[in-house]
């Protein structure tokens, strides 16, 4: 690689030909900066238009959003100056860099780089995030008790009152607090998506959220069983019900389980902020 | 194709969550080249091989550049008489100990400040006991890349006899007729990068302690430029990789990966080696594994990948001798290794 690199520097350097650049050469040169303003621009953009929109709760949790807009903010105000700069050398107003000013190691070419980020925020622009569903909450392992990776996260929560728990919350608390009997009878009132649990029989449905610590990519799905009232159909996957029921206790397998006995359900749209944090 | 859809949402989240904080990092970084004097450092470097260590650890406060900006500083350093320890703590350790590191992890798991302590100390551990092992070279050339460490001690040399030589060029052939690495640029001479690290080109940063202009705005525009496109696009394949390891890799196979102890740390390891990503956001990333893997093969991930990957060894080949980078490379593997199996086996 090496001797490669000095064979060609050397033909490179040839008096003849060392200060040809070929036309397309002349045009790639002239376009990358502009490129990775254009980029910078892009990503400035999509930023303050997640925030805008509030399509960010899809992605990241929301202790991050100011840091979003700050960045956001920052990248169009670096692109507005790089323009500026980038005109005024065009014009002969301000000498170009030299190579010793620009000294940078690098891996990629620069149109690579700056080709691949271009490409992905337009995507962004194109592509609206996905909000997770039961496949990806089947996918990742859906139960009522948290991923062990998380468990320093317990907190007692028994401080709100049972009918205002959220799914999460009741989670967390049986977590604090793993037996089911100490809940049965208490009043539950919460929403969720419906999952099919491939354990469960055709009366039970899963309520699930997910549950974000820093972007959607540790999202992890949580859920409770729920016990359908006699007759009625079972939901679809994927539909938002707001439950309202009790908390009761069942044995599957070998497994007592807490199970809310839905007493009224309530199909619901898809809320704008579907996730809990 | 749902999956496909939940793959790039997952990729779109962690690049939302990941640039600013990329961002920022190149902000300071490219901000304290401006400011910080090299030169006036080294002189103060202590010569212990301990103390050298934790310093050049340390140094990340004061130039908080993950992987990919800290070989060529490393390179400065080395290259302007900084001990060998202080240099390969830096090299080390760097990446990792700086504060935007740190908050970065802290916002990946905020519910386990363990990781970024563990992670600190851990680094801080490898990097001090690999750096003591290297000051028994006491001389760095011979652990150098050979053409770097002759020019270095020819403009020694030169230094000593006239200080105006620094200045000169001794080299009659012209520049590109010569041997070695050079930067080449739009419209001006190539300059040997060795000229560049050793000083005997004016090096924007050196110009530093002149007044504000726009000519040095333009500068630390033009870093943040490079480093943003070039770390940015390590982490766009990095994100691409963990979002399509997290949708579309049997559950299967990554658990049974991934639970085992031994089995999920030398995964992880693997992992960091070849996912060059940058380590101001690679706590991000370890994320999409944080509900499959053990806590102690994260660590792993976080602790081995800003140490070394394949990105990092592209660039060290500038400085050092390829043996001098495989024992490095064999150190650290093995030192993160014991650690994080005892993180695993003790807590």
């Amino acid at each position: 690689m090496k001797t490669f690199k000095r064979v060609r520097l050397q033909w490179r350097s040839h008096p003849l030909w060392s200060r040809y650049i070929s036309p397309l050469g002349k045009m790639y040169l002239n376009v990358v900066p502009w490129l990775d303003i254009l980029t910078m621009l892009a990503w400035g953009v999509l930023f303050l238009k997640y925030f805008v929109i509030g399509r960010l709760q899809l992605l990241i949790h929301p202790n991050y959003f100011a840091l979003v807009l700050v960045a956001g903010i920052v990248l169009v105000v670096l692109a507005g100056v790089n323009t500026w700069n980038q005109l005024a050398e065009k014009q002969g107003k301000i000498p170009p860099l030299t190579a010793a000013e620009t000294q940078h190691l690098t891996l990629f070419p620069p149109g690579i780089g700056t080709g691949l980020l271009l490409i992905v925020a337009l995507s962004g622009f194109i592509i609206p995030p996905k909000i997770l569903a039961s496949d990806a909450a089947l996918q990742r392992g859906l139960s009522e008790t948290l991923p062990y990776t998380r468990t320093e996260a317990q907190t007692f929560y028994s401080a709100i009152k049972p009918e205002e728990r959220s799914l999460l919350d009741w989670v967390r608390t049986f977590n604090a607090y793993p037996e089911p009997d100490a809940y049965r009878g208490q009043p539950a009132n919460v929403t969720g998506f419906v999952v099919h649990s491939p354990t469960l029989s055709n009366e039970y449905i899963l309520i699930s959220r997910f549950v974000i610590t820093c972007c959607a990519v540790d999202a992890y799905p949580v859920g409770l069983p729920v016990k359908l009232p006699p007759g009625t159909p079972r939901y679809e996957q994927d539909i938002w019900l707001e439950i309202q029921g009790e908390m009761s206790t069942e044995t599957f397998g070998e497994h007592r389980q807490l199970v809310i006995a839905a007493k009224t359900i309530e199909q619901i749209p898809t809320p704008s902020n579907p996730y809990e944090f | 194709m749902t999956e496909l859809y939940t793959a790039f949402t997952l990729f779109l989240s962690l690049l939302v969550e990941a640039l600013p904080f990329l961002l920022l990092g190149v902000l300071l970084s490219s901000a304290l080249l401006f400011f910080i004097d090299e030169r006036q450092l080294v002189a103060k470097m202590p010569r212990n091989p301990l103390l050298g260590a934790l310093f050049g650890s340390c140094a990340g406060f004061l130039f908080p550049v993950c992987e990919c900006g800290n070989v060529p500083v490393a390179r400065r350093l080395l290259t302007q008489g900084a001990p060998t320890s202080v240099a390969i703590g830096f090299l080390l350790a760097a990446p990792t100990i700086n504060p935007i590191v740190m908050w970065s992890t802290w916002a990946a798991f905020p519910h386990q400040p363990g990781m970024v302590f563990w992670r600190i100390l851990f680094s801080l551990i490898i990097a001090t006991i690999v750096g003591c092992v290297f000051s028994f070279q006491k001389d760095p050339w011979p652990l150098m890349q050979p053409d770097l460490a002759k020019r270095v001690m020819n403009q020694r040399a030169n230094q000593t006899s006239t200080s105006s030589a620094l200045w000169t060029k001794p080299d009659p052939l012209p520049t590109l007729l010569q041997s070695g690495t050079f930067l080449l640029g739009e419209g001006s001479e190539p300059v040997r990068l060795d000229d560049a690290a050793t000083g005997a080109v004016a090096l924007p940063y050196q110009k530093a302690f002149q007044r504000f202009s726009r000519h040095r705005v333009r500068l630390f525009l033009n870093n943040i430029v490079q480093e943003m496109r070039e770390l940015g696009a390590m982490l766009v394949l990095g994100s691409a990789t963990a979002a399509a390891i997290q949708v579309l890799a049997p559950r299967e196979l990554v658990l049974s990966l991934g639970q085992g102890p031994v089995t999920s740390i030398l995964a992880m390891m693997l992992l960091a080696a070849l996912v060059s990503i940058c380590s101001t956001v690679d706590a991000f990333f370890v994320l999409a594994f944080a509900s499959t893997f053990t806590t102690g093969s994260l660590l792993a991930f976080l602790v081995f990948g800003p140490m070394i990957d394949i990105k990092a060894i592209g660039l060290m080949i500038s400085i050092f001798k390829p043996k001098v980078i495989l024992y490095l490379f064999a150190i650290a593997a093995q030192l993160t290794l014991i650690l994080t199996l005892s993180y695993s086996y003790f807590f």
